[in-house]
């Protein structure tokens, strides 16, 4: 990461250290940013780039700008109880993904990756009875029959990468793949819905 | 007298070999794991991880190499745009105006054999981009492609600057193309799934968190990610990695790596996440260096200002400032101008020179392409009657992209 000064040749030097090398292109890169500031100034109307403003601007901030429609009572209650299974499932999930991804790199051997797995495919049972006992109000019914299909697919996902311990074949992990796929992009757009700020932008 | 000048003699050679030795092995040792041109790797940090280390030496003997291979073509396009982003929360040292908003750029290289090399793929997960209200924009990377002129079927290789979802969210969308990623990147998503809590009582959680005293899952929007140290890693990003890695289409990277001729991978370990990466190409207005997030502004690289800290040590995110000015040094004058951000709000503007050509991507929901530097040889890709709608007047529309009515 780092790169020691003394090390640069003075020539190509171009950090605090080196800011006389630079002085010359440098003093003429600010004058032409200078130039080029004051032209785009005065060729494009303020407010232009990075700042929005007037009747176009609104509109693309309305267009941009859906809120999430108030829940009723039922449904934040149901999205309450959701989300401490949707973290197991989730946790579950990534450690078996990356299980499977360091077993490949051979940085965990396969004793490590079929712990992962067992582990991954008790918190999905266990989150498929949790999801079983929830009461969905009728408008999240079809959200929460997607929550479990997604809960099935990853079972049966594991499910799949548990044959390799028993029959050494590697190809299992291939074939699980696309289950635990499509269950994860079926907890991400739910997710997306129900915890909006789950994922905070970066 | 002699017999006691002898045994201090002796005795001071026990000595000498006793403290020599052991700096010998070190040295040995230092020798025996390292890289194979390495000499300078004694003046590494001791806070910086081996794989993550390049000295000066090391990295203008990449421009060398770099500077002998085919000069690469290179655009950036708009993946999608935050929108009134607090520009404090972006860069702390920043406060005018109080909001900005910030593009999130995807690279194009394109070699001239026709090959398309990517630098990060974009959002994926539009329920969340569209539905937490921050963004506007959006249109797919293979679309976007072909809008201006590029084949996306001649992608060969991603070069992921890190794996947060807004970075290597269309990965799925170029199943033939062959993933970089570090393996720093990944081992840290897996540490931070059981990040210790035994110093912080729980204050700072894992991800997606549980309280470690009762067992509850806690939050959002009280303890979401934002306070966890590893965030932006949702299960749909890894498991598209898996997938690549599954398919034999990744390559799991330790550091530096020589991607192709005129193309140079550089560590820049937590210049944004542990496991950022550079990508350094060679071009006609010599040495591109993208950098993904570790490069979120390139007025933050021009000032020595720090910007977007996620799992970022700021004393490695201006190492990795240093490592463009480095990579760039002997590129026509360009410095700085050659080093490629992510999120600079001035961006597809005259303001940061490289990204001035510009113009709205056709058909391109308000996102935009820059042309940065064209191959001997190669068309140019801008219309002859570029739109450039200024964006506070072009009205983007958000794609249908939800399961929930």
């Amino acid at each position: 990461m780092h790169a020691p000064r003394s090390r640069v040749s003075p020539a190509h030097t171009a950090d605090r250290g080196g800011r006389s090398v630079f002085a010359g292109p440098l003093t003429f890169v600010l004058i032409a940013f200078a130039a080029l500031a004051a032209g785009a100034l005065l060729f494009f109307k303020p407010g232009d780039g990075t700042l929005r403003d007037g009747d176009a601007a609104a509109a693309m901030a309305a267009a941009a700008k859906r809120t999430r429609p108030a829940l009723s009572a039922d449904e934040e209650r149901y999205i309450r109880a959701l989300w401490p299974i949707h973290g197991d499932v989730e946790r579950s999930t990534m450690r078996m993904s990356l299980g499977q991804i360091f077993y490949t790199t051979k940085d965990v051997d396969a004793g490590e990756l079929k712990t992962r797995v067992e582990h991954a495919l008790a918190v999905y049972k266990s989150a498929r009875a949790r999801i079983e006992g929830l009461q969905p109000p009728a408008t999240l019914r079809a959200q929460h029959d997607e929550y479990l299909a997604a809960v099935r697919l990853f079972e049966e996902s594991a499910s799949e990468v548990m044959k390799m311990f028993s029959d050494g074949r590697e190809d299992h992990l291939l074939a699980a793949h696309p289950k635990g796929q499509a269950g994860a992009d079926k907890i991400r757009e739910i997710g997306g819905k129900f915890w909006p700020q789950e994922f905070a932008p970066h | 007298m002699i017999r006691r000048l002898l045994l201090t003699l002796a005795g001071a050679l026990v000595a000498l070999a006793a403290l020599g030795i052991p700096q010998l092995l070190q040295a040995n040792d230092d020798r025996g794991r390292g890289h194979d041109d390495d000499r300078d790797d004694h003046g590494r940090p001791p806070q910086t991880l081996r794989s993550g280390f390049e000295s000066s030496g090391q990295l203008l003997r990449d421009v060398a190499w770099s500077e002998q291979g085919p000069k690469h073509s290179a655009w950036i396009v708009e993946s999608s745009r935050f929108l009134n982003v607090p520009h404090r929360a972006f860069q702390p040292d920043v406060g005018d105006p109080p909001t900005v908003d910030l593009p999130v750029n995807v690279g194009i290289i394109k070699s001239p054999d026709g090959q398309i090399t990517l630098y990060d793929t974009g959002w994926k997960q539009l329920a969340y981009i569209f539905d937490w209200n921050t963004s506007c924009c959006w249109y797919g990377l293979r679309n976007q492609m072909t809008a201006i002129g590029l084949n996306p079927d001649h992608v060969t290789a991603i070069v992921v600057g890190h794996g947060h979802w807004d970075h290597s969210g269309q990965l799925s969308e170029f199943p033939n193309a062959v993933l970089y990623i570090q393996k720093e990147e990944l081992k840290q998503i897996d540490f931070f799934l059981d990040y210790p809590i035994e110093f912080n009582n729980g204050n700072i959680r894992a991800v997606n968190t549980v309280n470690p005293r009762t067992g509850e899952q806690v939050g959002p929007p009280q303890q979401a990610c934002a306070r966890s140290p590893v965030c932006g890693y949702p299960p749909q990003t890894v498991q598209e990695i898996l997938g690549k890695t599954l398919a034999h289409k990744a390559r799991i990277i330790d550091g530096r790596h020589h991607l192709a001729p005129g193309m140079v991978i550089h560590p820049a370990f937590r210049g944004h996440t542990y496991g950022s990466q550079l990508l350094q190409v060679n071009t006609a207005r010599g040495q591109l260096v993208f950098g993904s997030d570790t490069y979120s502004s390139w007025t933050g690289i021009r000032d020595w200002l720090v910007a977007n800290i996620q799992q970022t040590d700021t004393i490695q995110q201006f190492l990795a400032y240093e490592k463009c000015y480095v990579l760039t040094s002997t590129s026509q004058g360009n410095s700085f101008n050659n080093c490629i951000a992510a999120h600079e709000p001035t961006a597809y503007t005259a303001a940061y020179p490289i990204t001035s050509n510009w113009w709205n991507i056709p058909n391109g929901n308000c996102s935009r392409a820059a042309e940065l530097v064209l191959a001997p040889g190669e068309a140019t890709h801008v219309p002859a009657n570029p739109n450039r709608t200024p964006a506070s007047q072009c009205v983007s529309t958000i794609p249908p992209h939800a399961i929930m009515k």
